[in-house]
């Protein structure tokens, strides 16, 4: 659900979970944008060579989707500052899973602390994050 | 302003690297932000908000983490110390937002090393180090901060 009123918020609301588009030609295309062309992104076999399952998402892709979700749930938003670690590889052509949460709510600021996390098809958490984010609703 | 990060039972070896390096510029970069490769990147990772992929929307900017692509031309100073195994892993990346990014810019970044400390866990003893790069814009304006964590395994001899 889409925040409409920023005083309706609450600590421990959830944002929408989501299941990007984290497919060969997105990935693909994200690489060529971000000058980021390497085979462990953009080639399966290639990526297995290197040890990985398959190709991997780019991390600041797995943070530039977390920042999208965060845009369609407090539209006209702000972040103001967004912090992913890196914990585990996301398969390139899998189903992953964006969460996020609130977690603090600044009401002088109308600003929102939220907690974030992208879960891969396997259960393994990929990454997990925080921002903060200024809400004009 | 980004701030350090908080140091954990740092041995007296990473001390001294610490002591030294800490806070030091070491690289100076200049990025042209195109219109194209900002409406790319925000469409792959499914951005619908026109303020990120309509160029023609009049608060059109990058999208929040876009400089994190920006890479300086050295990924340490020169005669820093060989610290850790490997050439370490990405750990993660902080963007703090100051201000928006306007197609048609020239942003300079500047590097250095914002901090080195090291955390055990299940998977022992690793090194962080934190390399620190600010935009700032045509005007000077600071516009983007990121912090990229390095980590690498600690070995001491």
């Amino acid at each position: 659900m889409q925040i409409t009123n920023f005083e309706e918020l609450e600590i421990g609301d959830d944002l929408p979970e989501e299941s990007p588009d984290v497919s060969m030609a997105t990935v693909t295309a994200f690489c060529h944008a971000a000058k980021h062309v390497f085979e462990r992104f953009i080639d399966h076999e290639a990526a297995k060579k290197e040890g990985f399952p398959a190709a991997i998402v780019p991390g600041i892709m797995s943070q530039g989707l977390l920042a999208s979700m965060i845009h369609r749930w407090a539209p006209g938003s702000t972040i103001l500052e967004i912090d992913t670690v890196f914990r585990g590889s996301l398969l390139v052509d899998s189903k992953i899973t964006m969460t996020g949460a609130v977690t603090d709510i600044d009401e002088d600021e109308r600003t929102v602390e939220l907690d974030l996390a992208i879960v891969a098809e396997d259960g393994r958490t990929g990454v997990i994050g925080t921002a903060q984010v200024q809400v004009v609703s | 302003m980004a701030q350090p990060m908080e140091n954990e039972n740092t041995r007296p070896e990473l001390s001294a690297v610490r002591e030294q390096w800490v806070g030091v510029e070491f690289d100076w970069t200049t990025f042209e932000m195109s219109a194209e490769s900002m409406v790319a990147w925000a469409k792959a990772c499914g951005e619908t908000d026109p303020r990120f992929v309509d160029p023609s929307h009049s608060d059109f900017q990058a999208h929040p983490g876009f400089t994190t692509h920006c890479m300086s031309g050295r990924v340490f100073p020169k005669e820093f110390p060989q610290i850790g195994g490997g050439f370490g892993i990405d750990g993660g990346k902080r963007v703090e937002v100051h201000a928006p990014i306007r197609p048609g810019e020239t942003l300079t970044a500047t590097t250095t090393i914002a901090d080195i400390f090291e955390k055990t866990g299940r998977s022992g003893t690793m090194i962080f180090i934190v390399q620190r790069m600010e935009f700032r814009n045509d005007a000077d304006q600071l516009v983007s901060t990121v912090d990229w964590k390095m980590i690498k395994k600690a070995e001491w001899a």
